[in-house]
């Protein structure tokens, strides 16, 4: 009776409703497990899995490594918006490698920029990829997440880190799990790096000289206050400097209290750390920031005022922390190559500063391709991978690169670029990416905001600090 | 007796088919409450899995110490942190400001609106559209126009103050300004559906009230003041519950104008913004939890003295 019952003909309906429902998300779905699918389908917004096979037999044969990669990379071919510049999709690194390792198959998982970190650690712990793009290294490693890298590195004859830009290697080290000392984890993927760029036309209008390569911060001053006002030639108004009083000020202060000889504080493990946010460099480049602030547009502690930009209007003579991203690509694009220029950041006396910066690659310690996760790593790290980082808009990390032929055409803007990162501070800030960042961003804004002064900002970031670590 | 056997037989003949017809009846009803269970099963696994879950979970991260893979229990430690925390009850303050000024605003601007929409011959259903269309915006997309909108340079608003000679503020610059920019946007957002709420009320008061009101020779703001917004009353109350709940959980446009950590100066993180920053930024998402399971006790205990104070039954 009850099975007659529940056999009627709604629940049987409503059955196969609901069947036809799951087979239809299950087909719609992107096959993200198997060697079956085509590599060329489309990317859809958020994260998307993108798999393809190769097949045959091999060496590597029925082997799979899956690969994480974040920003604005796709599979398909496709053209910047701005500059109209074609960008190959990945599908280009896929066939190489797959041609170079028989039998083997790479699938791609890309996801955006935007809450990396989480999405990261959510697909560790699920065990959703071999290879990761990783730039919080630091916290992976220290869950004892990441595979160390030194033994694949001792054992292979034909890798040597000598490739990678001079202290590209140190500034991703990482501490493992109850250990002091730093480690290999990720080889430098990416590169980054923060410098100060300026425009030449307005100091030529200003008749001020050219920043120097590695300018001080009187420097900086003296030219930012003579170029501020009404510019002589085109009746404009014009800002001698501008920064980002917001999300990335923490790091422009730090700059300058390395500059000054300073430092954000030591140790690299979070019960070792001791900052030094209120130290007599940090106060004397908060009101270096503080002055500089006069001669910027307002807004800069919303990330306004700088809209025009490496635009032919530019009304501004000197940028303070920016990256490379879009700079080399956008500055051509516009026409504005003989006028943007770059200078180095402060550095202190062993000649580092500056924000370290970019992606390594890494393989998750779960991995059960780990081989073929190195030869990945090994691969993305060649030349022909980092040219096609390179075309893809970012910046490469190796050596060769400066005698590319695409990169000989701007070396102009690029040699100080690789300059830069040859140059950051090592190892890198570890709290970069945790509280005590936000807490001295929003310091530094009380400051530049007038809600505070200066010296009272910086010993409530050195406390809240402090006191973030005591309870961690 | 053979007459009377006859009749008891007959007379219980209708008993058993009404016995019969009952269970049927029965039957048929299980059989599609049965249906409707199969039919609601997809969404109760979902509420189960995308809702009960993570509250559960999150409930229980609360009491931890976790980085979402090393976890050690901590008691209230979480809890005490969050209570003591200066951010917090700042981002508790930011959050009440930009609501009660949200709703004191919109709801009687909105009604001022409907009422004027409402007593336009013509045209009607344009302005509707016209006051409805930042509703459907993407508060995101809304946000970073905003940004353009009051910037303190090129911003067309300080454009406007300066012509008319007024002071131009730095809005989203000046932390003492920044909370009143988004209550701006948090306005224009919100209006269109106020006033959609409002109209659709305006239009079940009976006509015959007013008749009979001018027949008694109330003047036109007369009815409106005793008549209209006596009527209105519990869409005032519906509007204050939804908008409370709605402007407490605000996070999307404060995010977009100021990051995790409400710049300038966390003067708009809000207790959303606070959770974020703690949980997706810095990886304590015992913290996170802690602040999420206050945030829900305020909520609660807030909306319970609007129910109280709109006396609206639900």
């Amino acid at each position: 009776m009850m099975l007659k019952r529940f056999f009627s003909k709604g629940s049987l309906l409503a059955l196969a409703f609901m069947f036809i429902l799951v087979a239809a998300l299950v087909g719609c779905s992107s096959d993200s497990g198997g060697s079956s699918s085509d590599g060329g389908s489309s990317n859809s917004g958020g994260s998307s899995s993108e798999g393809s096979s190769s097949g045959g037999d091999g060496e590597w044969a029925g082997q799979t490594v899956k690969v994480q990669l974040i920003g604005d990379f796709s599979m398909e071919d496709s053209t910047d918006p701005i500059t109209g510049v074609k960008t190959p999709g990945l599908h280009v690194l896929k066939e190489e490698f797959e041609s170079q390792h028989p039998g083997a198959t790479v699938e791609f998982i890309i996801m955006p920029w935007e809450g990396y970190t989480e999405k990261t650690q959510a697909m560790l712990t699920s065990k959703e990829a071999d290879v990761y793009q990783m730039p919080g290294i630091a916290d992976f490693a220290a869950q004892g997440l990441l595979e160390p890298l030194q033994p694949y590195i001792d054992a292979d004859d034909e890798f040597s880190l000598d490739i990678f830009i001079d202290n590209q290697v140190d500034g991703w080290k990482a501490l493992p799990p109850e250990s002091s000392e730093l480690d290999i984890f990720g080889l430098p993927f990416l590169g980054d790096a923060r410098f100060i760029t300026y425009d030449k036309q307005l100091f030529d209008e200003w008749g001020v000289e050219y920043l120097s390569e590695y300018p001080t911060m009187e420097e900086i001053t003296e030219k930012a206050q003579k170029m501020t006002g009404t510019n002589p030639v085109t009746g404009e108004q014009n800002y001698g400097i501008w920064f980002r009083g917001d999300w990335s000020s923490a790091f422009t202060l730090i700059n300058a209290a390395e500059g000054l000889g300073g430092k954000w504080g030591t140790g690299f493990a979070w019960d070792e750390i001791e900052f030094q946010f209120n130290s007599p460099e940090m106060l004397q480049g908060l009101n270096w920031l503080l002055d500089m602030q006069e001669l910027a547009p307002e807004g800069i502690v919303s990330n306004q005022g700088s809209e025009k930009w490496l635009t032919k209007d530019n009304n501004i003579a000197i940028m303070l922390n920016q990256g490379p991203g879009d700079l080399v690509e956008q500055t051509y694009a516009q026409g504005l190559e003989d006028r943007i220029a770059i200078a180095q950041e402060f550095k202190d006396d062993s000649g580092k500063g500056g924000l370290f910066a970019g992606s390594p690659i890494t393989i998750a310690k779960d991995s059960e391709n780990k081989d073929l996760a190195w030869e990945w790593l090994k691969f993305a790290t060649s030349d022909f991978a980092q040219k096609y980082v390179y075309e893809t808009g970012a910046m490469p990390a190796v050596k060769s690169a400066a005698e590319w032929d695409n990169v000989k055409e701007v070396s102009e803007l690029m040699n100080p670029v690789f300059e830069a990162m040859s140059t950051p501070y090592t190892p890198r800030y570890p709290w970069g990416s945790a509280q005590p960042r936000f807490i001295l961003t929003s310091e530094i804004e009380a400051a530049l905001t007038g809600e505070r002064s200066a010296e009272e900002a910086l010993q409530k970031a050195q406390k809240e600090s402090t006191e973030w670590l005591e309870n961690r | 007796m053979a007459k009377n056997s006859v009749e008891i037989n007959a007379s219980s003949n209708p008993s058993t088919d009404t016995s019969i017809g009952f269970e049927t009846m029965r039957q048929k009803k299980r059989k599609s409450q049965l249906t409707w269970y199969v039919f609601l099963l997809p969404s109760f696994l979902g509420i189960l899995l995308f809702m009960v879950y993570p509250i559960v979970e999150s409930f229980r991260l609360s009491f931890f110490q976790s980085n979402g893979t090393i976890e050690n229990f901590i008691g209230l430690a979480n809890f005490k942190l969050v209570l003591t925390s200066a951010t917090f009850w700042n981002s508790v303050w930011n959050t009440f400001f930009i609501g009660i000024f949200q709703i004191l605003i919109t709801i009687p601007l909105g009604f001022i609106f409907a009422s004027l929409i409402n007593s336009t011959p013509r045209g009607q259903n344009f302005f509707k559209v016209v006051y409805f269309l930042p509703n459907v915006t993407s508060i995101v997309a809304a946000a970073m126009i905003f940004q353009f909108v009051l910037h303190p340079e090129m911003g067309i608003v300080n454009f406007a103050l300066e012509a008319v000679g007024l002071p131009s503020p730095g809005w989203f610059s000046d932390p003492s300004t920044s909370k009143w920019g988004v209550i701006f946007l948090a306005v224009w957002h919100w209006i269109g559906f106020v006033i959609i709420i409002c109209l659709a009320n305006l239009q079940a008061i009976s006509p015959e009230m007013y008749e009979a009101a001018k027949i008694d020779g109330a003047s036109g703001i007369q009815q409106w003041f005793f008549i209209t917004i006596p009527n209105m009353a519990g869409t005032f109350a519906f509007l204050l519950i939804t908008g409370w709940i709605g402007a407490l959980q605000r996070f999307n446009e404060v995010y977009v104008l100021g990051g995790p950590n409400g710049s300038p100066a966390r003067s708009i993180q809000t207790m959303g913004a606070f959770i974020y920053e703690r949980g997706f930024t810095g990886f304590e998402f015992g913290v996170a939890s802690a602040a999420t399971y206050i945030m829900f006790i305020i909520i609660l205990i807030f909306t319970f003295i609007n129910l109280k104070v709109s006396k609206m039954k639900l």
